[in-house]
């Protein structure tokens, strides 16, 4: 490395991306343009920033395999950045153990982590967990740039919170609050302490018959564990019982009537209420007794190892099995906003029709509600035209690549 | 560029990191104590202890020398230089590669700096900082010393670094001594008898290599 080179890493790694700059900015050598490209990152000129580190990493030579793959690297954190998630899963990973090949381990676990956040971003939780899980396993490096660590326990918090391990996230917030706080970075303690209010916040609504209140996502997750209540869940569309989760997001009038059911136990429901409140007629003829029957007859043969459902003088009731109470959990918030946040809380990427398909809307209305949901910040959408899904906002808005200039990196 | 003489570098013992310092850019040899230039503080410690004597608060990006009285430092884009009894920086000239620039060394009334990708050695005039004469290398450049009228420089290009002797007229190797994989050079000057001290880069460390062909210290 070089004086001028040494100087600017300095000016970075203290903050001050400007001071950078002026030491190499007229510089074209590749050392000189990642460090350029760190600085504009830090600058928040996105764009301008992974075009030089492109270029840097073209030009270092073919024997500089470990600063091509920094820069690698840092040009996937600054695409995750610009929430351009296009091919670079592959490269990354490459990236990534040709800087554990070379003993860099907390680069290599830096580019493991992008790798893991852009899965997620993707919606592909499965995926994103075995990521992780390989990251842990892997051991992390015993000098973890407080950072570094708070970003890979905030995004260990966000998976564990999609699939509600409520205790894990608590404890992986735990750790991201402590790692920020040594960290000193004001923005990075900020989203550890906003990340830590999801969990205080309702997330849902418990119904009882003529009652309702709020829950916290710590209840809901213990309500869903116990294995003692039957929950009819119409946040995320589906019945859970003792451990076992039956989706019915793709079965809306199923899950309509089972709701309906549900909110009327221990008591029936009435057959002309069910037909009014699912198949939305306020005109009810024996044709829609009979599909009424049918549905009743599809929801049986489902609800089988669950409970039984059984008619009555007046309509059908629901019987648990093992003797379980019957729990209704709905969104915090009606209405189809709040309905599509619920659904879209389970961090997976869903498309507008199967959006409209669960929540029982046309594909306009919730194209209308995304829209504003959108402009709000609360969903985001990936892919374009027929391929465009929606997801939830990141819990982990962040990019480390803003926390860790010491991005030491590019000899 | 054929290599006379080539063999794998003894080295004999690794000093620091120091403080919370976390690179090493440049060494010296003042005839007792050994100088690491570590970014924000000119470090001085006894090669026999390894305990930390003195630390200057100068900037310190890369190559250092000891002319008999005085540290020369390389920062930013001049080369400082600096009394090592108070720190007081006495006097300034630009550096040639205008902030390209790796290793330094004092030598017969002449600096010599290291161009680390220019893969070039420049031997300058202390008090102007014209240049006198370039010698072309075909490896990254760090640190540059002279012992017993021996040039010898380091390289680092990606993993592998080595020391370098070399003949200053032709720029010949003449001999060759490699470091093991992934140990960086940044810095390198010798104690004017068996050993060199060789900065490692972001490791932090100095280490002491044995001289071939020198008589056992």
């Amino acid at each position: 490395m070089d004086s001028l080179i040494t100087a600017a890493a300095r000016a970075l790694a203290a903050g001050d991306p400007l001071g950078a700059l002026k030491r190499v900015a007229l510089r074209d050598d590749p050392p000189a343009l990642a460090l350029r490209g760190i600085a504009m990152a830090q600058l928040g000129e996105l764009a301008r920033a992974r075009d030089l580190l492109r270029q840097a990493g073209r030009a270092f030579g073919a024997h500089e395999a470990r600063a091509r793959a920094r820069c690698a690297v840092a040009e996937a954190e600054v695409a995750l950045a610009l929430r351009d998630l296009g091919g670079q899963g592959q490269a990354l990973l490459a990236a990534a153990d040709t800087l554990q090949a070379h003993g860099d381990a907390i680069n290599a676990l830096q580019a493991r982590l992008v790798a893991a956040r852009r899965l997620i971003l993707l919606g592909r939780l499965a995926q994103a967990s075995a990521a992780l899980a390989a990251v842990q396993a892997a051991g992390m490096p015993a000098q973890l740039p407080a950072p570094l660590a708070a970003v890979a326990a905030l995004t260990a918090a966000e998976l564990a919170l999609r699939t509600l391990h409520i205790d894990a996230a608590d404890a992986a917030l735990q750790r991201a609050a402590e790692a920020a706080g040594h960290a000193g970075v004001p923005a990075l303690v900020a989203e550890v302490a906003h990340a830590r209010t999801l969990l205080q916040q309702p997330a849902a609504r418990r119904l009882g018959p003529g009652t309702e209140h709020l829950l916290q996502l710590r209840d809901v997750a213990a309500l869903r564990a116990a294995g003692d209540t039957l929950v009819v869940d119409a946040c995320r569309h589906g019945v859970q019982a003792g451990g076992a989760w039956h989706p019915l997001a793709r079965r809306p009038v199923l899950f309509a009537l089972v709701r309906a059911l549900a909110q009327a136990w221990p008591g029936d429901a009435d057959r002309d209420t069910l037909i009014a409140d699912v198949f939305r007629t306020r005109h009810p003829d024996e044709t829609h007794r009979a599909r009424l029957r049918v549905e009743m007859g599809r929801l049986r043969a489902l609800m089988a190892p669950l409970a039984g459902v059984e008619a009555t003088a007046r309509g059908f009731v629901l019987r648990p099995q093992g003797g379980r109470g019957v729990a209704v959990l709905a969104p915090p918030v009606d209405g189809a906003q709040g309905a599509l946040l619920a659904l879209l809380s389970d961090g997976a990427a869903w498309s507008t029709s199967a959006l409209a398909l669960a929540l029982g809307d046309s594909q306009r209305t919730v194209q209308r509600a995304l829209a504003e949901l959108e402009a709000g910040g609360q969903v985001r959408a990936i892919g374009q035209a027929r391929a465009r899904r929606w997801l939830a906002a990141p819990l982990v808005g962040f990019t480390t690549i803003l926390l860790l200039p010491t991005a030491q990196p590019i000899p | 560029m054929p290599i006379a003489s080539r063999q794998p570098a003894q080295v004999v013992r690794e000093y620091g990191p120091f403080g919370d310092a976390g690179a090493v850019h440049g060494v010296t040899h003042d005839g007792q104590r050994v100088w690491a230039a570590t970014g924000e503080h000119l470090v001085a410690f006894d090669p026999a202890s390894g305990t930390t004597a003195r630390t200057l608060d100068v900037a310190c990006d890369a190559g250092t020398a000891f002319d008999g009285t005085h540290l020369y430092q390389i920062a930013e884009a001049r080369i400082d230089k600096i009394d090592p009894s108070t720190g007081r920086v006495l006097a300034t000239i630009p550096a040639p590669g205008g902030g390209n620039d790796s290793g330094l060394t004092w030598a017969e009334g002449s600096l010599w700096v290291g161009q680390y990708r220019d893969r070039k050695i420049h031997q300058i005039d202390p008090a102007t900082g014209a240049i006198r004469r370039t010698i072309e290398s075909d490896r990254f450049v760090t640190g540059v010393t002279w012992v017993d009228g021996e040039l010898w420089h380091g390289t680092w290009e990606g993993d592998e670094s080595t020391l370098r002797h070399i003949d200053p007229a032709s720029g010949a190797v003449l001999q060759q001594l490699d470091l093991p994989q992934g140990m960086g050079v940044s810095g390198l000057e010798s104690d004017g008898a068996g050993l060199f001290y060789a900065g490692g880069g972001s490791s932090g460390k100095v280490r002491a290599v044995r001289r071939p062909g020198a008589p056992r210290a």
